[in-house]
């Protein structure tokens, strides 16, 4: 069905080729997942498959791309309108109407279809992706996956053979994730449509997988079954790292697989102390940097978070979780006194953020938003960091420090918005710590990061916590939180539904357990670093 | 992350587009010889003295490289920083892909052709022509009204028609302008640029006649050219309109009036740059901002005064006199109040945030990479 | 509203907009050929009640009031710049004001003075008959859905439509982009006010702006935006000669409109006539434009009746003002009272039968959609969550069957689940 052909792809300001010598075939109705870290080219070479590469972007493509036979230098994009669809990362950027049903009927309308056959279509597809009942729906007040499934049917409706999917579910929970790819294995099962995606949350997709294409980061790509690629892949999901440390063959892609081979690791495991989580107290005087009691946010009469308490302690890292409008970001933006706060106390040290200016506030309590470019508006990151020291009045050049510390080598003439996502959230949290607060809040700081970014943050994270500082943090991102947290929060409804340490909380639940946990369990081991120490422990002991 | 990535091996060499089959997306729609534009042979003059490799080259034995958009040497910036800048994984699909943003910091040099993003052939400009100047007569006939009563019965209507005509020849000025095929980037800027301009509307509307329409259309027709300016002015105010359902007789008027705020802007002159250009574009705004009421005012000039007291327009009587009782009935109407607060507004917007709006502008259009050469060949 | 009156046998659909804009300017029509108050009130009145009738629930339908209000404002400011600027013309004088007047540059302008009666009704009435006039576009705007109005453009103003499309689609985000950055200002001190504060919000949405405007262009391109046919050297020859020729018809007819001298067929013949040529020039270059349109807008029926009524009801006083236009203009000089002839009051009824005679309405189904995501905020989900915690191990691997309804789920927006804008208004804070 695609055909790449020694596809070298050259962009006109850049030194390297982002592509180089890609050869590749994927059959028809296969699922091919592409990998690779940020910057790796695996946008460049999903935008290939319909010619925007080069046609949109710019640049030369050397070789050829045939879609059915059909070349991408032969014509522009639009005219593989019926062939590929194209999902990109944030669908809601990439609607052109606004209601569910127009968007549906929007490439049919520019293919000229008839308005009978059209009306049909849209009809089945609606179906077909289970948004019947949102037809009529403004998009933008639409959930995340349903927005994806919209824009996946919006394309879906020229019936094309191939769809191309840029990152499907790395923005979403993991329920709104599950019904996307139930919708994409029911594509590429039941229609055999040829789907490729490119995803940063290997372990949500990996075990639909028929083929994966791995970019290591030169331009080059190596293309494989899932398992086979995995064993070499310098990205894999920690099922896949489990497997490579059990020494199980072939690796294990699901939880799955893996737990069936597992019990012998169990049994291994089964005597090893239990993993120490979390850091000693720091102190007798460990005194909670904030507390909160019986917090009420209501919009309108809408209540979002109901009387929640919480206290943060020194040196810990805190991970709220639960399903987007449980309250987390809600309780983020009250805690830090920004956010409206309709009843309940809050005290950082003895003072409550929301009754003193937004400065003094801000070296209370620091946030980082979900969108962190929400705080940038300066054209480079010197000049960033230049303000960052004059709004919290720190000497010259602290923001700048702090940043080296966080992410080395930043270039400061660097515009702020063409940081890759990791360098623009160490940039905002810079930002934020010039003002050395003692509480640090992230509102879902691993959005759109991949592993290895997702690894340093959390080191980072941690040195955070070191030093004395109380983190918490908003996050779906289960993996993240069992390398990271010390301490679980679960939000429901605005209401806490669970409280604990992190291996309590976590292990049990379907919903927010790693996939260690899942593979071990009832053993509480939740990340395979805990479980390569506890193994090397037990050999040394041997 | 090196200042000097720029190295030779850059393929695209010029053996190879020339042997492939060169295409290039949306040639078609780029003003061969458009104004102010430098011509290939200085482009690449320039490109030679920067320690670049041939590439864009490559591209120009196809279409040629008339369609320059970047400041020639302006490359001062990290090379490989693909890597990691710019190709970040949200929200910037086509960023990952498009040959990123470079560093707004320095602009060392004016980019001389500005993204004609919507060209104004020969033709066009014609329509153009013959539109305003009929458009311009709709605005200002109570100055030229014949005295006769027979005419005096037909002045009465005029203005209905007037009504009725305008929105076929505004309509008629945004097909011809649109004829080449405005590409997608182009008209997805449009879209939200309108949006942007029609958003803001309401937010200075009934604040001491604070106006925020033309800060935003008077900077992006300065960025993306004329006839960019022209369709943003229509698009913006009808969006607006629609928004608020506020279509009514006077909208095409208002629409033909910033359009032409819109061209203006982009006809400017091109080679102030830096403080000046501020300066030059906040007169401008203030200019524009006075033109508009003045014009709105003489069209509804008819309709407020009516025909029969001091302030009305007297059929048959000489222009300067005509033209003499509106001045005055514009000073007292609006232009202390309204036109002064708008045009405050736009002096003061531009002033303050006018040189970052045009960099993010800027940045956009070099990231949209309007006219990026492209090229294949079969290897 | 329209629901009280349920009408049986005749399903609820959505006029086409363009019946409702020609039966609005058929009504317009009728307006502009009187300046008698009471018909004009009538017309009022007959626009008013059809909206009553037919108009849906959509946010535009609601804005048939403000055209009320603006109504009202022309008639006062007309009288009042009567009053102010008068001169004081005519023989019933009411009362007068002490007189200012202007120095000399002014064209020895006086203010104030006597007023006359004539003068304020003159005002009363030419105010009227433009307020009337604004009313029934304020109706057309009313009941027209503008999103159809735009589908029906012609083809070759298919990209500029699509830019408004675009916009009309984007600015609802970009008001919840200000509301955030504005909050999100807080987090970084915020400590500049007015103007100043004005960089940190416009910068960060306008450059959010333009990176959503690349991804949508992406997304157009993929989806085949702009695929037309090009035109052939013919076809753009004759709409090149067509558009320009009747460019220059226009010309000449607004002057020969203007200029009393010129024969009248220079005059208006001759702007309608090179209007109709430039027209017919712009339908002929969109010719090329093939795409369709979903749940295209038939003239059916009902539209072609309405338009009858509107295009009727100007019709029928414009023939009527043909014939005996004595009630049609009451008189001033002598003051007369307004009369109420029999033809031009039918022909304005005509206008009314709208209300009748098109179908009704479709009504959208629950009102602000929006909310219904959040208002179920009972049902069993506490214990999914609770029951986490207490242990039903490795159920639910990833893949498995959704076990939340879909529309529990949430996903990467921005922050909360977006919810209507009234609810993000609330949620900022100063």
């Amino acid at each position: 069905m695609i055909e790449f052909d020694r596809v070298t792809v050259h962009y006109p300001e850049a030194a390297e080729p982002a592509l180089r010598e890609v050869d590749l075939t994927v059959g028809e109705g296969e699922l091919c997942l592409v990998v690779g870290r940020t910057g790796a080219g695996k946008s460049t070479l999903l935008g290939a498959i319909n010619g925007l590469v080069p046609h949109f972007t710019g640049g030369h493509l050397h070789g050829e791309v045939r879609v059915g036979g059909v070349s991408t230098a032969s014509r522009p994009p639009r005219e593989f309108a019926h062939l590929v669809g194209r999902v990109g990362q944030d669908p809601l950027a990439g609607f052109v109407t606004d209601t569910v049903e127009d968007e549906l009927a929007y490439t049919m309308e520019q293919l000229g279809v008839r308005p009978e056959v059209m009306r049909k279509r849209v009809e089945e597809t609606l179906d077909l992706l289970g948004i019947a009942e949102l037809r009529r729906r403004p998009l933008r007040t639409l959930s995340g996956g349903q927005q994806q499934r919209v824009a996946i049917g919006a394309v879906l409706t020229a019936h094309p053979a191939v769809l191309v999917l840029d990152e499907p579910t790395s923005a979403l929970d993991p329920t709104a994730a599950e019904d996307v790819l139930a919708a994409i294995t029911r594509l590429v099962h039941d229609l055999g449509v040829t789907v490729v995606a490119a995803e940063h949350r290997m372990e949500r997709v990996v075990q639909y997988a028929d083929r994966l294409v791995h970019l290591p980061g030169d331009g080059s790509v190596l293309v494989g079954s899932p398992s086979e690629v995995l064993d070499v892949s310098s990205v894999a999901p920690p099922v896949v790292e489990l497997g490579r440390l059990a020494g199980w063959r072939p690796l294990p892609l699901s939880v799955r697989d893996a737990r069936r081979r597992a019990a012998g690791l169990r049994e291994r495991l089964r005597d090893q102390p239990r993993p120490v989580r979390g850091r000693a107290p720091v102190g007798a005087d460990d005194q909670p940097r904030l507390v909160a009691r019986r917090v009420v946010v209501r919009y309108a009469r809408l209540p979002a978070v109901r009387e929640v308490s919480v206290e943060l302690a020194p040196g810990a890292v805190v991970a709220l979780m639960g399903r987007n409008g449980s309250g987390k970001s809600s309780l983020l933006w009250a805690l830090q006194g920004s956010g409206p706060r309709q009843g309940g106390t809050v005290s950082v040290d003895g003072t409550d953020p929301k009754e003193v200016g937004a400065a003094e506030a801000r070296a209370l309590v620091g946030l980082v938003p979900q969108t962190p470019g929400d705080l940038l508006y300066l054209e480079t990151v010197a000049e960033e960091c230049e303000q960052a020291d004059r709004e919290s009045e720190a000497p010259e050049g602290t923001c700048r420090r702090l940043l080296d510390r966080l992410t080395p080598g930043i270039p400061p003439d660097l515009h702020p918005r063409d940081l890759s996502e990791g360098q623009r959230l160490s940039l905002v949290l810079a930002v934020q710590l010039t003002a050395a607060p003692a509480v640090v809040l992230l509102d879902e700081p691993t959005r759109g990061l991949d592993y290895h970014a997702k690894a340093n943050f959390g080191a980072l994270v941690r040195e955070l916590a070191s030093e004395g500082r109380a983190v918490l943090l908003a996050t779906h991102d289960v993996e993240f939180v069992a390398g990271v947290s010390d301490r679980v929060v679960v939000l429901a409804e605005g209401e806490v539904v669970a409280d604990g340490p992190t291996a309590e909380v976590v292990v049990a639940s379907p919903a927010f357990a790693p996939q260690v946990a899942k593979v071990l369990s009832p053993q509480p081991w939740l990340t395979v670093s805990e479980v390569r120490d506890a193994l090397a422990g037990a050999e040394a002991r041997v | 992350m090196t200042g000097d990535g720029h190295r030779p091996e850059v393929p695209t060499g010029a053996g190879h587009g020339a042997e492939g089959a060169t295409s290039r997306s949306g040639a078609g729609e780029v003003g061969a010889g458009a104004p102010g534009r430098p011509s290939s042979g200085s482009a690449a003059a320039g490109r030679s003295e920067s320690p670049r490799p041939p590439a864009p080259e490559a591209a120009a034995s196809g279409a040629g490289d008339e369609h320059e958009t970047r400041p020639p040497a302006a490359d001062p910036r990290p090379a490989d920083r693909g890597d990691d800048g710019g190709r970040t994984p949200r929200g910037r699909s086509t960023g990952s892909v498009g040959p990123t943003g470079e560093p707004d910091v320095a602009d060392p040099r004016p980019p001389n052709g500005p993204p004609r993003v919507v060209r104004i052939a020969p033709r066009t400009a014609v329509v153009l022509a013959l539109a305003s100047l009929a458009g311009f007569a709709m605005f200002f006939w109570p100055l030229f009204a014949a005295p006769e009563p027979e005419a005096m019965a037909h002045s009465a209507d005029a203005p209905l028609i007037f009504v009725v005509v305008l929105p076929v020849l505004i309509g008629i000025v945004l097909a011809e302008l649109s004829s080449g095929g405005i590409d997608s980037k182009a008209l997805a800027m449009l879209g939200v640029l309108s949006a942007i301009n029609a958003a803001l509307r309401p937010l200075g509307a009934g604040t001491a006649g604070i106006e925020t329409v033309f800060f935003m259309l008077v900077l992006a027709g300065r960025v993306f050219g004329p006839g960019f300016g022209f369709v943003l002015g229509s698009t913006s105010l009808f969006a607006s309109a629609l928004l608020t359902a506020g279509v009514g007789p006077w909208l095409p008027f208002q629409m033909l009036a910033s359009s032409w705020v819109g061209l203006g802007a982009g006809l400017l002159p091109r080679r102030v740059r830096g403080r000046w250009e501020i300066v030059m574009l906040a007169g401008y705004g203030a200019f524009s901002a006075y033109f508009f009421g003045f014009v709105m005012n003489m069209w509804f000039w008819p309709f407020t005064a009516g025909i029969d007291t001091q302030l009305s327009f007297v059929p048959g009587d000489p222009v300067v006199e005509n033209l003499h009782r509106f001045v005055i009935f514009t000073l007292y109407t609006s232009t202390f109040g309204w036109d002064t607060g708008r045009a405050l507004t736009n002096v003061l917007a531009i002033t303050l945030v006018g040189a970052a709006v045009l960099a993010v502008l800027r940045r956009a259009a070099r990231r949209a990479a309007f006219h990026a050469p492209v090229s294949f060949d079969r290897g | 509203m329209t629901s009280r009156f349920p009408e049986r046998g005749r399903l609820p659909r959505t006029l086409h907009p363009g019946a409702w804009w020609l039966w609005a300017l058929g009504l317009a029509t009728a307006a502009s050929r009187t300046t008698n108050p009471v018909l004009l009130v009538l017309i009022i009145a007959v626009a008013g009640l059809v909206v009553a009738r037919r108009r849906g629930d959509a946010p535009w339908a609601l804005a048939f009031r403000l055209y009320l209000l603006l109504g009202a404002f022309i008639v006062f400011s007309r009288v009042l710049f009567r009053v102010v600027f008068g001169g004081g013309q005519g023989d019933h004088i009411l009362f007068t004001l002490p007189e200012i007047p202007l120095p000399a540059w002014a064209a020895g302008i006086r203010l104030f003075g006597p007023v006359a009666v004539e003068q304020l009704l003159g005002g009363l009435y030419d105010g009227l008959r433009l307020a009337t006039m604004v009313v029934c576009i304020g109706a057309a705007n009313a009941l027209a859905n503008p999103k159809r109005l735009l589908k029906a453009v012609p083809g070759a103003l298919y990209q500029v439509g699509s830019a408004v499309v675009v916009a009309l689609s984007v600015a609802p985000q970009l008001v919840e982009s200000v509301l955030r950055v504005r909050r999100a200002r807080r987090l970084r001190g915020g400590r500049q006010r007015g103007m100043r504060a004005l960089r940190g919000i416009v910068i960060p949405v306008l450059a959010d702006a333009m990176d959503r405007s690349l991804a949508l262009a992406a997304a157009m391109d993929s989806r085949g935006y702009g695929r037309v046919g090009t035109l052939s050297p013919r076809a753009r020859l004759v709409t090149g000669v067509l558009v320009l020729g009747g460019l220059v018809g226009v010309c000449v007819g607004v002057y020969g409109l203007m200029d009393g001298s010129a024969p009248r067929q220079l005059g208006l013949p001759m702007l309608l006539a090179g209007t109709a040529v430039a027209a017919a020039g712009l339908l002929w270059g969109g010719r090329q434009v093939r795409r369709s349109v979903h749940r295209p807008d038939r003239w059916r029926l009902g539209e072609v009746l309405v338009v009858c009524c509107g295009i009727g009801s100007g019709g029928l006083l414009y023939l009527t003002s043909q014939v005996d236009a004595a009630n049609l203009y009451p008189s001033l000089n002598p003051l007369a009272w307004p009369e109420l002839a029999l033809l031009p009051s039918l022909a304005v009824l005509v206008g009314v039968l709208p209300a009748w005679l098109a179908p009704p309405p479709e009504l959208s189904s629950p009102p602000a959609g929006g909310w219904d995501e959040r208002r179920p905020a009972s049902s069993g989900v506490p214990a999914r969550v609770g029951g986490s915690a207490e242990g039903t191990a490795g159920l639910t691997a990833a893949g498995a069957e959704p076990v939340v309804p879909a529309h529990r789920t949430g996903g990467g927006g921005d922050g909360e689940p977006p919810g209507p804008p009234s609810r993000a208004q609330e949620r900022t804070t100063p």
